[in-house]
C-alpha cells in the first residue's frame, strides 16, 4: 500500500474547514444563542467536605429577572458517573469538594444570575476531609463517599472504600526476577493536576420543544455519550434528547463527559425558556476534568549489561471527589509503565483513589505523561549507575517485532528502534553536554489508537460534490480533514468536493467519538467502507448501460470509467436520483480487538492496546545557573504515524502535544492547599506562551499498521507524554539535579541547588 | 442600571446603541451585535482571544469599556477580509496549518496585523513575532505555524505600496 501513489491522501492539503475559522464565521457552542434565551449561573460549594445545614433560596429567587432557582430537592436525585454512578448534579446534604454544584439559577441576564447566585444562604457543618490520596488509603481515613458500596459501577473496577478502582497486569515471577538481578533500584515519582486549556470554555445551549424533547447544543467531544448520560441525568428516555455540536474551541479529553449540559437542561425545562451555560476560568480550574495527579513507585531489578529482568510498579491515582475516568485512567497507566521495554517478570498495580478535591478526567493521553515521566526518569537513573548510555539501554530493552506486550498479544509494526535512532541523531546525541549548564535527554513510549466504531453516510450529489455525514466531531486536530481526504482519494475527487456536516445525534450516524486519537483512524476507515459501497451501487448502476462487467468500473477524475466508457460523476449521481434515489451509503469501521492472555490482566477494562504507536523525543535545553530557569534550545520527535494522512496536520498535532507536554514538565499546575485551589485563573495558571516554546522538529516515521486506512496510526495523543521525561533527563545533564516531582519549576532547581550546596 | 446611548463605528459602519455604562466591549460586540468572531474566554485579557483593533492597535475587549470605544474606530475579524477575498494574513494562517480548533485565531490574527501595521512593512524575524503575539495562548497548535503564517504574510505584505498595506 505505502509504495502506491495517491493523489489526496498524503498530501499537505489546506483543512476543510479554515475559511471559516480565519473569518470568525465558524460558529462556537459559545457563539450559539436562541431567542428568549436565559442566563444559568452554579453556586459552588466553599467547603471541601461539609454536611450543608441551611440552604435558602428566597432571595435569589425574589431577584427581578430570575426565572428559576434549583437546588437539590428541586429535581430527582439521580446519580451518574462513567466507571462509578457516584456523582448528581447538584449536592444533596453533602458537598465532597470546594466547588461542587449545590444549586443552579437561570436569569434573564448574567448579572442578574450572578447576583442571585450571590443572593443564596448556605450554611455548612463541616467534615473530616482527606487531600492526600496515600493518606485516603490510610486506615482510618476519612470516606469521602461514605455510602459507596451502594453505588452502581461498572463491574470491571475492584472497589474498596476511597479506592475508586483497582487493577493489575502481570506476568512471570518478580521475586526471581529480582533474585537473579545485579542490581535493583527503587525509586518515587509523583505529577500533578494539569488542565486540558482549551480556548473556548465549556458551554450548552439547551431547549424543549412541544413533545418534551430537549436539544442541547454543546461543544462535548462525545456527543452520543452525551446523549445517553443527559438522558439519564434528565430521566428521560434517550430518543427525547438531541445533542448538536456547531463548532469545539478544543478539548484535548476535557470535553468528553457532562460539564454544564445538565446544568442547562434542567434549568430550561423548569423556565420553560432556553438557557446557555458556560464556564468561567475559575470554574474550569476548580470544577472541571483536568489530569489526575500520581504517585508512581519502581521497583526494576537490572542485569550487569542493563537488561531489565523484574519490574513491580504502582500508580496511585488521585481523582478527586468523583471517579469519573480515574479507574480507566489507573489501569491504562498499566501499559505505560509496561512498554516499550520487554521484561520477563513484571507486577503493576494501579489504584484510582477519592479524595475531597476537584474532579478530574481523561486529558489527553490519560495516564501517559504521569507513568512515562516515572519510567523514563527512571531508565536514565540507572544506565547513569551502571555507565551505560541512556540511549543504549533503551535499544537493549525495546520491543522488536513479535514480541509479546503486556498482556500476552502479539506485537508488530514495531518501529521503537527507529524512533529512538532518529531522534538522537538529529538532537546530535553524540554530545550530550555541549556545555556548562546545558544537556540533552531522550524518552520515548508507547501508545494505543483507541477503538470504538464509527459510521459515516456518504451521498454523491448531483453536482458532483461529496457530502460527509459523520458522528465524530472536528476538535480542531485535522481529523476530519484526513478522513474527508481518503474520502476523496476513494472516490475518484478532489478535497476541495467533499463537504463535512457538524454533528447531530437525531441525524448523524453513530461514532465512539473525537477521542483517543482516534478519529482519522477510524472515521477514515468507516469512508474507506463507505466508497467501497458507492463504487458497487455505481457500478450496478452503469454496468447493464454500458453492457460491462460491474467490477470493470472505477472511479477517477471526477468520473466513472470503464473502458473507453465515461460520464462524470455529476452525470451518475443525477441519473441515480432520477432512477434509484440518489447515490448514498453507510460506511461502517471497527478495529478487532487483540487476542491477549486473560491470567496477565485483572480488572482492567482495556486489557490489551490496539494499533500501537511508536515513538522518541529528544531535547536540548540551558538552565540558567543562578535562578535555575530552564530554556529548550532544540526539541525532536520522531513519531512513527503509520501513513502520514496529512503531514501539515500531524506535525500540528505533535508542536501542540509538544507544548502542553512542557507545560506540564516546566510550569503548569493546579495548586491544592487542602481543597482550595490557589490558581484559578490565567494568571497564575501557566501555560507555555508562544515565548516559551521552541520550534518543534517532526521525524515522520510510517511504518504501517495492520487495520489504520492506508495503514495510519493515531497521532494526537501521543506527542504530550514524553516531554516531562525528556525534559528532567536533559536537566539532570545539564545541572546534576533530577527532579522526581512535577512540574519542575525554576524554584525546585534553584532549591535543590542550595540543599545541595552548590 | 440605566442605558445610555453610544454609537460605535465597527468596520466602518456605526452602530447606534443603549448600553450599560459597565458593558465591556467583548460583551457589546458578542451580546447586542451578535458579532461572535470576537472570541470570549478568560475576561481578565489573560487569553487574548477577544482582541479587536482600536484605531488600529489591539486591544483586549474583555477590559475595555464599551463606551471608552465612543469615537473611534474599531475593526474585528469580520472587518478584515471576506472568504472570497482574504487578507494576506488570513490566507497565510490557512496555508500554513496555523489554524486548528480556530478559537483563538481571530485574536491572534489581529494582533498580528497590529504588529505588521506598526512595523511599516518590516518583515519580523522569529523572535519578534514571538514577542509581539505572546499574549495570545494558543492551546492547540504549539504556535509554530502561526509564527511561520505571520512572517510569510509579512513578507507578501512587504511587497504592497504603504497605501495598500493601510488600507488592508
Amino acid at each position: 500500500m505505502s509504495g502506491q501513489q495517491r493523489r489526496v491522501a498524503g498530501k499537505r492539503l489546506k483543512r476543510i474547514d479554515g475559511i471559516g475559522k480565519v473569518t470568525g464565521k465558524h460558529v462556537y457552542a459559545s457563539d450559539f444563542a436562541l431567542p428568549g434565551m436565559l442566563f444559568g449561573k452554579v453556586l459552588r460549594s466553599s467547603e471541601a467536605h461539609a454536611r450543608i445545614v441551611r440552604l435558602d433560596v428566597s432571595k435569589a429567587a425574589a431577584l427581578a429577572g430570575v426565572r428559576c432557582v434549583l437546588t437539590a430537592k428541586d429535581i430527582p436525585q439521580i446519580r451518574f458517573g462513567t466507571a462509578i454512578k457516584d456523582r448528581t448534579m447538584l449536592a444533596e446534604g453533602e458537598v465532597r469538594f470546594r466547588g461542587e454544584a449545590i444549586a443552579a439559577v437561570a436569569a434573564t441576564s448574567l448579572e442578574v444570575a450572578e447576583a442571585a447566585v450571590r443572593a443564596i444562604e448556605i450554611e455548612y457543618e463541616p467534615l473530616p476531609a482527606v487531600f492526600d490520596p496515600e493518606q485516603a488509603l490510610q486506615p482510618g481515613a476519612p470516606l469521602v463517599h461514605a455510602g459507596w458500596s451502594d453505588y452502581q459501577a461498572l463491574p470491571v473496577f475492584d472497589r474498596d472504600g476511597n479506592i475508586s478502582g483497582r487493577s493489575s497486569m502481570g506476568s512471570g515471577d518478580t521475586a526471581a526476577g529480582f533474585a537473579q538481578s545485579h542490581r535493583i533500584y527503587e525509586h518515587r515519582f509523583t505529577t500533578q493536576h494539569v488542565h486540558p486549556g482549551y480556548t473556548e470554555p465549556r458551554t450548552a445551549i439547551a431547549s424543549w420543544d412541544g413533545n418534551g424533547d430537549v436539544s442541547v447544543w454543546s461543544n462535548t467531544q462525545l456527543p452520543f455519550d452525551m446523549k445517553n448520560m443527559l438522558a439519564e441525568v434528565l430521566d428521560l428516555p434517550a430518543n427525547k434528547v438531541r445533542v448538536i455540536v456547531p463548532g469545539i474551541g478544543g478539548g484535548f479529553g476535557g470535553k468528553l463527559r457532562v460539564g454544564v449540559e445538565h446544568f442547562a437542561a434542567w434549568l430550561a425545562r423548569k423556565s420553560k425558556r432556553p438557557v446557555k451555560v458556560m464556564t468561567t476560568s475559575e470554574e474550569e480550574l476548580t470544577d472541571a476534568y483536568p489530569r489526575q495527579p500520581t504517585v508512581v513507585t519502581l521497583k526494576t531489578g537490572v542485569s550487569r549489561d542493563g537488561l531489565l529482568l523484574a519490574r513491580e510498579g504502582k500508580v496511585i491515582l488521585d481523582c478527586g471527589a468523583f471517579a469519573n475516568s480515574g479507574p480507566a485512567t489507573a489501569a491504562i497507566a498499566l501499559q505505560v509503565l509496561a512498554g516499550p521495554y520487554r521484561s520477563p517478570n513484571l507486577a503493576f498495580e494501579g489504584i484510582a483513589v477519592y479524595t475531597n478535591k476537584g474532579s478530574t478526567g481523561s486529558f489527553r493521553a490519560p495516564a501517559g505523561p504521569m507513568a512515562n515521566f516515572a519510567v523514563e526518569s527512571q531508565i536514565d537513573l540507572i544506565a547513569d549507575d551502571l555507565g551505560i548510555d541512556p540511549l543504549e539501554l533503551r535499544l537493549r530493552n525495546v520491543y522488536r517485532e513479535g514480541d509479546r506486550g503486556p498482556a500476552g498479544e502479539t506485537l508488530t509494526s514495531i518501529s521503537i528502534e527507529e524512533c529512538l535512532r532518529k531522534a538522537a541523531a538529529a538532537i546530535g546525541w553524540t554530545q550530550r553536554k555541549p556545555g556548562a549548564g546545558r544537556g540533552k535527554g531522550i524518552a520515548c513510549s508507547w501508545w494505543l489508537t483507541t477503538g470504538g466504531s464509527s459510521g459515516v453516510y456518504v451521498k454523491i450529489n448531483p453536482d458532483g460534490t461529496v457530502t460527509v455525514v459523520s458522528g465524530a466531531v472536528e476538535l480542531g486536530s485535522g481529523a476530519m480533514t484526513g478522513a474527508a481526504q481518503i474520502l476523496a482519494e476513494e472516490l475518484g475527487v478532489d478535497l476541495t468536493d467533499i463537504n463535512a456536516t457538524d454533528v447531530d445525534t437525531h441525524v448523524s450516524p453513530y461514532d465512539y467519538g473525537a477521542q483517543g486519537s482516534r478519529t482519522a483512524f477510524s472515521v477514515g476507515n468507516a469512508c474507506i467502507a463507505a466508497a467501497k459501497d458507492l463504487r458497487r451501487q455505481i457500478g450496478e448502476l452503469v454496468a447493464p448501460l454500458w453492457n460491462v462487467a460491474p467490477d470493470s468500473v472505477r472511479l477517477e477524475g471526477k468520473g466513472v470509467v470503464s473502458g473507453n466508457k465515461r460520464m462524470s460523476l455529476a452525470e451518475v449521481a443525477g441519473l441515480s436520483q432520477r432512477t434509484g434515489g440518489g447515490l448514498i451509503s453507510h460506511g461502517t469501521a471497527i478495529q478487532p480487538m487483540p487476542v491477549f492472555d486473560p491470567n496477565r490482566v485483572k480488572n482492567h477494562p482495556l486489557p490489551a492496546w490496539t494499533s500501537h504507536s511508536f515513538h522518541a523525543h529528544a531535547v536540548d535545553l540551558s538552565v540558567d545557573d543562578v535562578t535555575g530557569e530552564v530554556s529548550i534550545n532544540r526539541y525532536v520527535v520522531a513519531q512513527d504515524v503509520g501513513f502520514a494522512i496529512n503531514p501539515t496536520y500531524i506535525e500540528g498535532q505533535i508542536e501542540g502535544g509538544v507544548a502542553q507536554g512542557i507545560g506540564q514538565a516546566l510550569s503548569e499546575e493546579i495548586v491544592y492547599d487542602g481543597g482550595r485551589v490557589l490558581n484559578a485563573n490565567l494568571t497564575d495558571y501557566k501555560m507555555p506562551t508562544m515565548m516559551d516554546m521552541p520550534r518543534v522538529e517532526c521525524i515522520l516515521i510510517e511504518k504501517p499498521s495492520v487495520n489504520g486506512p492506508y495503514g495510519a496510526k493515531g497521532v494526537g495523543e501521543p506527542p504530550c507524554i514524553q516531554p516531562p521525561a525528556a525534559i528532567a533527563n536533559a536537566i539532570a545533564v545539564a545541572t546534576g539535579i533530577r527532579v522526581q516531582a512535577l512540574p519542575i519549576t525554576a524554584e525546585k532547581i534553584a532549591l535543590a541547588r542550595l540543599k545541595d550546596g552548590d | 442600571m440605566t442605558r445610555a446611548s453610544l454609537d460605535l463605528t465597527i468596520n466602518g459602519e456605526t452602530h447606534q446603541l443603549m448600553v450599560e455604562p459597565h458593558w465591556s466591549l467583548l460583551q457589546v460586540l458578542r451580546g447586542e451585535l451578535g458579532m461572535t468572531g470576537t472570541k470570549e474566554n478568560c475576561l481578565e485579557a489573560e487569553c487574548g482571544v477577544c482582541t479587536v483593533l482600536l484605531d488600529g492597535k489591539a486591544v483586549n475587549s474583555c477590559i475595555l469599556l464599551a463606551e471608552q470605544a465612543r469615537g473611534r474606530s474599531i475593526v474585528t475579524i469580520e472587518g478584515l477580509g471576506d472568504p472570497e477575498h482574504l487578507h494576506p494574513l488570513q490566507a497565510a494562517f490557512i496555508e500554513h496549518g496555523a489554524v486548528q480548533c480556530g478559537y483563538c485565531i481571530p485574536g491572534m490574527i489581529l494582533t498580528a496585523k497590529s504588529f505588521l501595521d506598526e512595523r511599516h512593512g518590516r518583515v519580523p524575524n522569529e523572535a519578534e513575532v514571538r514577542e509581539a503575539l505572546s499574549g495570545t495562548l494558543c492551546r492547540c497548535t504549539g504556535y509554530q505555524k502561526i509564527v511561520d503564517a505571520v512572517i510569510a504574510a509579512a513578507r507578501q505584505m512587504n511587497s504592497w505600496p504603504e497605501q495598500a498595506r493601510r488600507s488592508s
